[in-house]
């Protein structure tokens, strides 16, 4: 699987590479600047990429953009956005395409090699992996809000580790229930957030989203 | 002719008196009150009558009148509501000293002397003239002070800033010379061609000043007062230019005109009028032609000084909510981050003690760690939050205010127009006074929603602010929820606080919290916008 990585800070980009490449990532290239990594992504059409959303030239959100910008031109191009912080706003325009494959990570989460792993494979199969802290800000706000209100408590925390990118038996393992009935709360779901029929990728994308756009 | 000038006067009194709306909108009331119109209208009618008095007594043409009625109408229309608050008693004065000189005449007009015992019929209608007028005095100064003892008119009650005329350029000082050539003129105009025509043309040019320029018809008045004080005594003094019997200057007498005995007490009466006339003026002129002078040429200005004032205290508020805040930043640090970091430090000293004796040990110390460091992250990513919001830095104040209302536990509505970015010192104030009204109205008011509202625009539309800020345009933010209302910015510290941090930038805070609700709290600042928003987004 070929990964760009762009990331400002020398230890952090090389300590990146190295954690990708120990997993069996292919590197295509590790930049330095949203310019650099605007031309790898359309360059190289990697598989998935790495981006932290604080880039030169201007230090702020050029990451992001660029990231955007290279969804723009390459629809559904797998990007996994890292940042010392989450925004809503930012993971509402990241989700804002519905093409799926992103993810929405503080950099924190590195440190849990695993976990990490798995959100890049996850966002590099298209899915949608966004940062727990994101998600509880999200069930929080929700909390009146139609149509999250007519979700039962453990619907909820389906959706909720749904949202962080999890398959099924992750989240069967998690919440010790059979995966038969992850499956069972998932289509309980997706009815209660009115999700017409389709693949089920794509619809559990639709309830992050209806999480996100309500 | 005096009599029909004093006719006139009345009627316009009445009129003015009787005036409920003005029936030009927008445009005179623009400058004066309805309130100031009709004060005006009846001083003007009873400065009207006076002077005719003082034409009658010195036999004089009607000059003093013609350029008296609108000097005075704008003298009070335009005079400083502390000047025109002497204006009841100088009328009280002026009609009981009238009162006592019309009845002490009729007492001289019948004593000793020349012609003692025979009443003059012209002395008499004088007599009645100056009853009426010191009447007519007293009864306008006592209703002022009645009116001025109620409160002060609405109009008067605008903020001192709104009452700051702009600079003018420096040839307004040539001003107050024009106004005494006009005099003159008219003055010239009367005596030959009986005084109509001027009357017109000064009376049309007199409010047509007053409607554009306040400060210069006050100016005007001033001057036309002091001219008109002088011309009068001249008059007074000095035999009339169409000499009867009884003024002529006799031959072989001496070369001053000799008044008959029964007109000296009304003689006596006019030259007090005109050295009232005279006080008035001189009162007036450092108080209007002085002060703007003053302005003009840059000695003294009042504006300035209290910019000067604002401008201090603004300034120690803002270095002390920058100490604060330092404080507080230095306070979570070594509580917070730098403690868990000295924790982290421990936790690895001792694992790396424990690796050849107890590894398991170990493991569990180095997963602390690896905690411990997670749990500093948080905290100096919530601590940066509260210092500078990296998304306030990455996209300003529109976008930062969006997040903020996507984090709120109430549903929050944004309207927020902005065409650029502000300055970042403006940008950071503005958002943290939002953070704060919509922190406030989660806290407190139990609404269901919020609204908030940003606009700018790009001349500065409200008079509060003020006029020698160089800003470009006005931010005008909006924060309404439906809650219970009843917010008081006088007893929490956080309005107060986002008031100061506003005030800094010449900005202002506004709470309008009925019990009950609904609370609005709108807050503007005069800045510019620095750069226009590249977001593609």
């Amino acid at each position: 699987m070929r990964a760009v990585v762009a990331e400002d800070l020398f230890l952090l980009r090389d300590g990146l590479v190295r954690l990708l490449e120990a997993h069996g990532f292919e590197v295509a290239a590790a930049v330095d600047g949203a310019p650099g990594l605007l031309h790898a992504l359309l360059e190289h059409r990697p598989d998935v990429a790495i981006v932290d959303v604080r880039l030169p030239p201007t230090f702020t959100d050029d990451g992001l953009r660029a990231a955007l910008e290279a969804r723009r031109q390459v629809p559904g191009l797998p990007v996994l956005v890292l940042s010392q912080y989450v925004e809503q706003l930012y993971a509402r325009e990241l989700l804002a395409d519905q093409a799926g494959g992103v993810g929405y990570l503080l950099k924190d989460r590195v440190f849990n090699d695993d976990q990490f792993i798995d959100a890049i494979r996850a966002v590099a199969g298209g899915g949608t992996v966004m940062d727990p802290e994101v998600v509880a800000k999200l069930l929080g706000r929700r909390a009146r809000d139609e149509p999250i209100t007519r979700l039962t408590a453990r619907e909820r925390e389906v959706l909720e580790l749904m949202a962080e990118g999890r398959s099924n038996s992750a989240i069967a393992q998690r919440l010790f229930i059979s995966e038969k009935a992850v499956g069972k709360h998932s289509t309980s779901i997706f009815a209660k957030l009115d999700l017409a029929p389709s693949t089920d990728d794509n619809r559990r994308v639709l309830a992050v989203l209806a999480f996100l756009n309500t | 002719m005096y009599i029909v000038l004093a006719a006139g006067a009345v009627i316009y009194c009445c009129l003015m008196l009787a005036w409920r709306r003005p029936p030009v909108r927008g445009w005179i009331p623009r400058v004066m009150s309805r309130e100031r119109l009709r004060e005006a209208g009846l001083i003007i009618a009873l400065v009207a009558l006076a002077l005719c008095g003082v034409a009658l007594a010195t036999n004089a043409n009607p000059w003093p009148a013609v350029v008296a009625v609108p000097a005075t109408g704008l003298l009070i229309a335009c005079a400083p509501p502390s000047a025109r608050k002497l204006i009841p008693v100088a009328l009280v004065a002026l009609g009981l000293l009238g009162l006592l000189l019309a009845w002490s005449y009729s007492a001289w007009a019948t004593g000793p002397g020349p012609e003692s015992g025979t009443l003059n019929p012209r002395g008499e209608a004088w007599r009645y003239a100056l009853l009426l007028q010191s009447c007519a005095f007293l009864g306008a100064g006592l209703w002022l002070s009645w009116r001025q003892a109620r409160g002060p008119a609405l109009a008067d009650r605008r903020p001192a800033l709104a009452d700051r005329e702009p600079r003018r350029p420096r040839w307004g000082l040539l001003l107050p010379l024009v106004a005494a050539v006009l005099c003159l003129l008219v003055d010239q105009q009367a005596a030959t061609h009986g005084g109509w025509a001027a009357a017109v043309v000064v009376t049309a040019f007199g409010l047509l000043i007053l409607v554009l320029v306040p400060a210069v018809a006050a100016d005007l008045a001033a001057t036309g007062l002091i001219v008109l004080g002088l011309l009068s005594f001249l008059d007074v003094i000095t035999p009339p230019r169409a000499p009867t019997a009884a003024l002529a200057v006799k031959p072989g007498g001496p070369p001053w005109p000799v008044f008959p005995a029964a007109d000296r007490p009304l003689v006596l009466v006019a030259a007090l009028q005109c050295a009232a006339v005279l006080a008035l003026g001189a009162w007036l002129v450092p108080r209007t032609i002085g002060a703007h002078a003053k302005v003009l040429l840059g000695r003294e200005d009042a504006e300035l000084a209290g910019r000067v004032e604002q401008l201090t205290q603004t300034r120690a508020d803002a270095v002390d909510t920058a100490a604060a805040e330092l404080r507080r930043v230095e306070r979570d640090l070594h509580d917070g981050a730098q403690a868990r970091l000295v924790a982290l430090g421990m936790n690895l000293r001792t694992a790396e003690r424990l690796i050849p004796t107890s590894p398991q040990a170990a493991i569990a110390l180095v997963a602390e760690a690896r905690e411990t460091s997670a749990k500093a992250l948080t905290e100096l990513r919530n601590l940066v939050r509260g210092v500078y919001p990296p998304v306030l830095a990455d996209r300003g104040l529109a976008d930062a205010v969006r997040a903020l209302a996507l984090d709120a536990p109430v549903r929050t509505e944004t309207d927020i127009d902005l065409p650029g970015r502000l300055e970042p010192p403006v940008e950071s104030a503005c958002y943290f006074a939002v953070a704060e009204a919509l922190a406030n109205a989660v806290k407190h008011s139990g609404a269901r929603l919020v609204q908030i509202r940003i606009r700018y625009s790009a001349a500065p539309r409200s008079a509060r602010l003020p006029a020698v800020s160089p800003a470009a345009g006005v931010l005008r933010i909006e924060v309404t929820d439906d809650g219970v209302g009843g917010a008081d910015p006088a007893r929490g510290t956080g309005l107060q606080g986002v008031e100061r941090r506003l005030g800094t930038f010449d900005g202002i805070l506004a709470v309008s919290s009925p019990p009950g609700g609904p609370t609005m709290i709108i807050m503007e600042v005069p800045c510019a916008l620095s750069w226009p928003r590249t977001s593609s987004c």
